[in-house]
């Protein structure tokens, strides 16, 4: 599903550059639930990024679902980005003056989804993960949790290839934390590709594989017995 | 572009900014308000000074014999220039081309008499033509013709006043009223746009007059109108030569000014609306300028705004907005301003413009109001000044980059 070799990335920092990714080679396959770990400025936000093409590697190749993905014009990115990547963000980034139904809907408005379709689609979504009480309601009405929860239903209403969580609980108390990662599970349990960044170690188990990263290599990368979120919740 | 969500979205940042769009809409409003009142006051002007002339054709041409003041072809200076019928069948028979409508004059004063009552009025004495020429408004009854004046009827055509004075309340159509101690028949009544006095005159076949009161050829003055399709240029070559052969025929000078007046309404119509057109192009600059101080408002904030929406911009883009959808969100939204907020200035001033602009009538300034087209041309301004003011800001928002956007750290 992914495939990346050879991936190298720096910034330039004023004068001198940083060497954030240092030739990664990485590869997952459909269905899988892959944790990547790493403390801060080990570059794991940078691969996310340069994944879920938000950012360009500087050499490398990188191929999801067999499609090269290469110079890419911003329009092709943005095709790209609402066909095969779902994102799930930190800080959950939906949009404060669109309701959870709105913003659940808004991929498939980019995929030019007719408005009533969109409507339907959405809000078996948000069923999906249990607000559909709340499709009405703004994101500032709802909790952490529950924002994540539109902010995922979101991220799956286009359908993609695969979805892209960046720190998904990194704003949420350990409760909730849990019924995140339960959700995220169940989503898995049913087929989806799911890339998880997280830098905490309970949230990486409830995962499948965890790939650890650190100073721009992965220094290790094993496949795990999944701790299922359900039994704390 | 006319999707409802797009539409969604403007109204929900409008909304949610209520003071910045009425301050930034305002700008606009205003320059659109300002811009149509001027060139509504210069139409007003425009309307003022051609009220004044609107009494007679706009192609007509006077022709005043006056008192030569250079000694010429063995004549003195201060001769006495008359006129004759023979100057008058000379200009209709030399210019059958050029003129249209042509009329002689012959002044004469008379006391009028219809039973008990009396007054003193002037008589024009004139062809059937003068009528087209001094545009006369006949209400009642007709106006001189041609047989009348190859009979040399004696009938008359009196101003509204004239009938007032005289008929009270009884109908002067075909009524005799006394001219002199003569009895004339009325008619017709005419009114005239012009003040009362333009009623109390009295309209009778020329040749009548020139039979009963001294048997003479002469006539006062030549009135004409040229050919409606002659331009300026031509008209004016037209009076040009028409004052040439007239003074060669009397015999005066041709540098002589003060033995023959010919005067063309064509220049001074044509100062009026070179005066106008000056006015008009200064008034559509400033409102310009104003209009620009608009758009740059309008920029200003639309610049802001993205900033203030970066983030949301970028997580769009990461949703999969591509960068030209994004470019018509800000585009659509300033234009939408733009549009909204110069619409009211338009129909803000366009209603003060019907309440006082009616009430407005005095000679230099006459009913201000705008025409359609000026509508229409604004409505553009304000749709085009709508896309350059959110042009730079679309661009700025298309180019956020997604990563920028949407690091939280």
């Amino acid at each position: 599903m992914i495939e990346i070799k050879d991936l190298h990335k720096s910034y330039k920092m004023g004068s001198n550059s940083l060497h954030v990714l240092k030739g990664i080679n990485f590869k997952a396959e459909a269905g899988e639930l892959v944790a990547i770990m790493g403390s801060s400025g080990s570059g794991k936000s940078t691969l996310l990024n340069i994944l879920g093409m938000l950012d360009v590697a500087d050499s490398g190749a990188y191929t999801l679902d067999e499609v090269p993905i290469k110079d890419l014009s911003e329009t092709k990115a943005a095709q790209y980005r609402n066909k095969f990547l779902g994102f799930i963000f930190q800080s959950f980034n939906l949009i404060n003056y669109k309701s959870a139904l709105e913003n659940v809907a808004l991929p498939l408005y980019y995929q030019k989804v007719g408005r009533k379709e969109r409507q339907e689609k959405a809000m078996s979504y948000l069923e999906k993960v249990g607000l559909k009480e709340w499709a009405t309601h703004l994101p500032s009405e709802l909790s952490g949790g529950q924002k994540q929860r539109v902010a995922i239903a979101r991220a799956m209403a286009a359908e993609p290839k695969v979805l892209l969580a960046d720190e998904p609980t990194g704003a949420l108390d350990s409760t909730t934390s849990y019924e995140v990662m339960d959700l995220i599970q169940k989503i898995n349990d049913e087929g989806n590709t799911i890339l998880v960044v997280t830098h905490e170690e309970d949230i990486a188990h409830m995962c499948k594989r965890i790939v650890h990263l650190k100073d721009g290599v992965i220094v290790e990368d094993k496949k795990i017995e999944q701790v299922r979120a359900e039994q704390y919740v | 572009m006319f999707d409802r969500d797009i539409w969604q979205e403007i109204f929900h940042t409008l909304r949610n900014n209520k003071l910045r769009t009425f301050l930034t809409g305002f700008s606009v409003g205003w320059a659109i308000f300002i811009l149509v009142m001027l060139l509504a006051s210069v139409n007003g002007m425009q309307n003022g000074f051609t009220g004044q002339f609107n009494d007679d054709a706009t192609n007509s041409i006077f022709i005043n014999p006056g008192t030569t003041a250079k000694a010429y072809a063995g004549f003195e200076a201060g001769r006495r220039i008359q006129f004759k019928n023979d100057d008058f069948d000379y200009i209709r028979k030399s210019f059958q081309e050029e003129v249209e409508y042509i009329s002689a004059r012959y002044y004469t004063g008379t006391t009028a008499r219809y039973k008990s009552e009396t007054g003193s009025y002037s008589v024009q004495a004139v062809h059937p033509d003068h009528q087209i020429i001094e545009k006369t408004i006949v209400t009642n009854g007709r106006f001189l013709n041609q047989v009348d004046l190859i009979n040399r009827a004696k009938v008359a055509v009196i101003g509204r006043k004239v009938a007032e004075d005289l008929f009270k309340k009884e109908d002067p159509i075909g009524k005799f009223v006394e001219f002199n101690g003569l009895p004339f028949k009325v008619i017709g009544i005419f009114t005239d746009e012009g003040d009362d006095n333009a009623e109390r005159i009295i309209y009778a076949p020329v040749t009548t007059y020139q039979r009963i009161y001294g048997n003479t050829n002469d006539i006062n003055m030549v009135v004409l109108t040229y050919n409606p399709t002659f331009d300026l240029t031509k008209a004016l070559e037209f009076s040009g030569r028409l004052e040439d052969l007239m003074k060669r025929r009397h015999k005066i000078s041709p540098e002589d000014q003060a033995g023959l007046y010919v005067w063309n309404y064509a220049e001074a119509f044509d100062d009026i609306s070179k005066f106008s057109a000056v006015l008009n192009a200064i008034s559509i600059g400033v409102g310009f300028l104003i209009l620009v101080a608009g758009i740059v408002g309008i920029g200003n904030i639309m610049v802001f705004t993205i900033k203030e929406r970066t983030k949301e911009i970028g997580v769009r883009k990461a949703l999969g907005a591509q960068p030209k959808q994004i470019i018509n969100l800000v585009l659509l939204e300033s234009v939408f301003i733009t549009a909204l907020s110069g619409f009211i200035g338009l129909v803000f001033a366009w209603i003060i413009l019907s309440l006082i602009g009616p009430t407005i009538n005095t000679p230099a300034f006459t009913n201000p109001s705008v025409s359609l087209s000026t509508v229409v041309t604004a409505t553009i301004i304000l749709i085009v000044a709508g896309v350059l003011a959110g042009l730079i800001p679309a661009v700025k928002a298309a180019n956020v980059k997604p990563i920028v956007a949407l690091s939280d750290k």
